[in-house]
């Protein structure tokens, strides 16, 4: 049976409970397994927004494809489904997650120029190689911010 | 700056693991934390509930789509008057500790 502490600790004690957190800390993000196939799925809703660029027709009469707003839930929805995977709900991501969060978006805009870009020169085929560079890329940069957020567990 | 202030009720090493432990996040699993502290379920209920009682942490259900019984997930969260109160009482370890902040 724990008992409520009637004392103060002394100066060893209170700093191996400092140290006990630490090793917790340590734990935790060493414990949570990196969702790999929702990281994933990530990328492939990015590849999904990329391949709209598609069937868009730019020029005059460019209305941006309705793809856009399913891919935003579809993130959201796989946002939710990592949070239930790995059984923690993120206070922090940290700077370095966060920038990586900016790169994702900034690299799906550009990569959806080029499509759209591809499509007026009238090469709709090569969109597939801006999907599946969406995709890899995007998998990838998911996977690294994932790996940043863990580290600031540790902090 | 939060100010020093010794908490007898969370200084029970398990619960200051679980308060040290949430303090990482906005909310957890159950089963996360059973694992991450490696205690046993009666064990982290016991001690939860004595949090809960103070008002330090936050329990609610959700459904989950893994099990086909009724069990639920039960996430687990510190509560602002629990984060002050862990933040208080690690200023405290470590002024003890003679660690500066």
């Amino acid at each position: 049976m724990e008992n409520d502490f009637e004392r103060n600790p002394s100066p060893e004690e209170a700093a191996a409970s400092l140290r006990g957190l630490a090793a917790d800390r340590q734990a935790l993000a060493d414990g949570v397994h990196v969702p790999k196939t929702l990281l994933a799925a990530l990328g492939g809703v990015a590849a999904w927004w990329v391949a709209g660029a598609a069937v868009a027709n730019p020029g005059e009469n460019y209305a941006p494809p309705s793809s856009g707003w399913l891919a935003l839930v579809a993130a959201l929805v796989t946002f939710h489904l990592i949070r239930r995977e790995t059984g923690i709900s993120f206070r922090k991501m940290g700077l370095r997650a966060g920038l990586v969060t900016v790169a994702i978006i900034a690299l799906c805009l550009i990569l959806f120029s080029i499509s759209l870009g591809l499509v007026s020169f009238g090469a709709r085929w090569a969109v597939v190689l801006t999907s599946l560079s969406a995709f890899g890329i995007v998998s990838w940069l998911a996977g690294v911010a994932f790996r940043s957020a863990l580290d600031q567990l540790r902090q | 700056m939060t100010k020093a202030r010794f908490d007898d009720l969370i200084h029970a090493p398990v619960r200051l693991r679980i308060c040290g432990v949430l303090r990482q996040v906005d909310q957890m699993d159950f089963a996360v934390l059973r694992d991450t502290l490696d205690v046993s379920d009666a064990t982290l209920s016991k001690h939860l509930k004595t949090l809960a009682e103070a008002g330090y942490v936050s329990l609610s259900k959700a459904a989950s789509a893994s099990r086909s019984d009724a069990r639920r997930l039960t996430w687990i969260a510190l509560t602002p008057a629990g984060r002050d109160a862990f933040g208080a009482h690690l200023q405290a370890l470590q002024e003890i500790a003679g660690i500066p902040e």
